[in-house]
């Protein structure tokens, strides 16, 4: 049997057809509206920052286990929750005159800046293409979450459904 | 010199202090202030630490707390110190214990003796057992005892001498410890708190991760930085006292009296109207070829290097295991530039960890391949790659499967065993629970499970560090209670977190846990006990 035919729990990762069916993307018009946060945390474990830290009341969980949903109309791209979720499956999308962006919780080696280039890789870590670091910051709320939350640019649109992480080129 | 030091982290920065040169066997070895002897050692390129007593097989570092004894040497002339819980001194010598048995083992590996004739070997008559066992004990590695110790190589800890008593004992100063201590001590209880370890803190020290749970508790913070809160916490309450490097080595029920030994030969004993164990757990580990290679660590060894001491196990590795902890352990081996080959392990049904954490490595390039296990690790005097095979659903291995993966260390993550050993002194009644992990008490609902002691963190059921908090503040609670400080503070409180326990034990994945817990949780455990 190949890795492919397994689910997601036995894969470990999701792939963009089954958070379709969560209905974890948000729709595509929304996407090129304005920036707004997908929680690609789809199983019942006792958490709750995200929902605690937004300010516009747009990430709503029932109970501490169950998964979190987020109303796009209210949200307003803020990165907040991106910065404080513990298991970094918090990402922002948005495409704006043709090109995808993808905004991503970053803890590793090298430091982002401004311009550097990236190589862009999938949920299950196939390098896809390759982007520009745009937006990078340092975010913390007092001591407790520090975190970079990095934006890349991409010049495909439609790659900004399976970006969720990036190597910095050096 | 190589350096394996780590200098660059996304996360932690490493105050190793002043710069110390150490001797091992005599060449110099560059060491910081706040490292420990296997530490410096590792970072400078060692692999082999000692070797196995019987076939003289090399030994490494391996768990890195001091308890598996494969780092142990001769240091200053003092034979079998354990190097991983040893800090470095300037100007230290520490040498490789060489024995008669480093030329005979070839030939005793070739007489394939069975265990039991070494273990009736010279024992009968009794006139040849005294002299016989000198000989045999240089046979076994294990050092020479010095004729003249030098006094200032036996460092005295002040004040720990004799017997003292106290009306709150908490054993282990990890997350439940730390929380039962603040939850009492801020009450008034007269605490004293003991751990083997130079600092208290346990494991939250090594975690470098966000924790989950509620944000009022613990959720969001990253582990290490929660525990130097809560130590600083303790430190500012006059009622809690703290004993490091100091273990409990047993408990006389008839005396009601702990038994601790300290460093440097002392020793101390403790009697407590209440005792809190919160021990910890100690590592599984996996049976395969050559698993007791230099470079096949467990997980939490692979942490401390990497978190505590700043230094890389390896260049590549590949990991055992899929629930959390190997799962977290890829990902700070992914934060220290360390490559990671991939997470292995049968997990069938699922992902054991959460998804997350899953997903969070994969992203970065670093498979998690379930349906597989490890055949054997390959290298003669360190690991050089492993083998690891598909299985089918039965478990057997797939024909034609094997596969190599590049590496230079193997990192064991396949769960905890509860640390029962103390529990058992107090004469509890233990049972075997799978989905606690092994060997736990029965308790009753107010965590005792004799009628002084109580339990608390992953020595009674191996679940994560936040609950390990809740448990530890509940524990702290019933004992202040107990002892007759509560004010109208305490009922409150009790109810507030035996509820955020409830909430976080709510998801599937502790379902099985919450049933086994039920199940070994009784009204009162005085009933049962007599």
């Amino acid at each position: 049997m190949s890795q492919d035919e397994l689910s997601a729990v036995q894969r470990g990762y999701n792939t963009r057809e089954e958070l379709e069916q969560l209905n974890v993307l948000p729709p595509e018009e929304k996407v090129r509206e304005k920036r707004v946060a997908i929680i690609e945390c789809t199983e019942e474990i006792p958490c709750n920052p995200c929902a605690v830290v937004c300010r516009v009341d747009a990430i709503r969980k029932e109970g501490l286990c169950t998964p979190a949903v987020v109303d796009w109309d209210k949200c307003t791209g803020c990165t907040m929750c991106v910065a404080v979720c513990p298991g970094l499956s918090i990402f922002l999308q948005q495409i704006k005159d043709d090109k995808g962006y993808v905004t991503m919780p970053y803890e590793l080696i090298p430091e982002p800046k401004v311009g550097d280039r990236a190589q862009l890789m999938d949920r299950s870590g196939k390098v896809v293409g390759e982007g520009k670091i745009v937006i990078p910051t340092y975010q913390a709320k007092g001591d407790a979450y520090p975190r970079w939350v990095v934006t890349v640019e991409m010049d495909d649109p439609e790659l900004s459904y399976e970006v969720r992480a990036i190597k910095i080129l050096k | 010199m190589e350096d394996w030091r780590i200098y660059k982290h996304p996360i932690l920065e490493f105050d190793r202090g002043k710069e110390f040169t150490i001797y091992l066997d005599g060449t110099p070895i560059k060491a910081y202030e706040n490292e420990t002897v296997a530490a410096a050692l590792f970072a400078s390129g060692l692999r082999e630490f000692s070797k196995s007593i019987k076939y003289r097989r090399p030994r490494g570092f391996f768990c890195a707390i001091g308890r598996c004894s494969a780092c142990m040497m001769e240091v200053d002339g003092v034979p079998n110190v354990r190097t991983c819980v040893t800090m470095v001194k300037d100007g230290m010598r520490v040498k490789r214990q060489k024995t008669l048995a480093d030329w005979a083992s070839p030939f005793l590996n070739l007489m394939k003796l069975p265990p039991q004739v070494y273990m009736k070997l010279f024992t009968k008559p009794g006139i040849i057992y005294k002299p016989a066992m000198k000989i045999m004990r240089q046979f076994t590695g294990l050092g020479s005892i010095p004729t003249k110790v030098q006094k200032d190589t036996i460092p005295k800890t002040e004040g720990s001498q004799g017997e003292i008593s106290t009306e709150f004992l908490i054993i282990g100063g990890g997350p439940a410890g730390m929380s039962a201590a603040i939850e009492a001590g801020q009450r008034g209880v007269d605490t004293l708190i003991i751990d083997d370890k130079e600092k208290l803190g346990g494991q939250l020290l090594k975690q470098t991760h966000t924790f989950f749970s509620d944000v009022k508790y613990a959720a969001g913070k990253r582990g290490f930085k929660l525990g130097e809160e809560m130590v600083d916490q303790i430190s500012e309450l006059e009622t809690v006292k703290v004993l490091t490097e100091t273990s409990a080595v047993g408990y006389y029920p008839s005396e009601n009296t702990m038994l601790m030994s300290g460093s440097g030969n002392t020793t101390l004993k403790v009697k407590a109207k209440k005792y809190l164990v919160s021990t910890g757990a100690y590592e599984k580990t996996l049976v395969f070829d050559n698993n007791d290679l230099p470079g096949v660590y467990g997980a939490g060894g692979v942490q401390t290097l990497l978190n505590v001491y700043g230094i890389k196990p390896g260049n590549r590795g590949m990991l055992l295991g899929t629930g959390n902890v190997a799962l977290i352990v890829a990902y700070h081996l992914l934060q220290a530039g360390v490559e990671v080959a991939g997470v292995f392990a049968p997990s069938f049904r699922r992902v054991r960890g959460y998804f997350v954490h899953a997903a969070k490595i994969q992203r970065h390039g670093v498979p998690v391949v379930t349906r597989h296990t490890i055949v054997k690790a390959l290298g003669k005097k360190k690991v050089e790659g492993a083998i690891v095979t598909k299985l089918n659903t039965d478990y057997t291995p797939v024909p034609g499967s094997e596969r190599k993966i590049d590496c230079d260390f193997i990192c064991i993550g396949v769960g905890l065993n509860p640390a029962y050993d103390l529990v058992q002194l107090f004469n509890p009644k233990m049972v075997n629970v799978r989905q606690l992990g092994g060997f736990v008490p029965i308790r009753d609902k107010q965590f005792r499970f004799t009628k002084d002691a109580y339990i608390a963190g992953d020595c009674g059921s191996i679940e994560e560090a936040t609950t390990a908090v809740l448990e530890g503040r509940l524990a702290g609670l019933y004992v202040t209670q107990a002892l007759g400080y509560a004010d109208e503070s305490v009922p409150e409180k009790i109810a507030e977190y035996e509820h955020a326990l409830e909430e976080d034990r709510g998801s599937p994945f502790s379902t099985g846990l919450k049933a086994a817990l039920q199940e070994i949780t009784v009204d009162n455990i005085e009933e049962v006990l007599n």
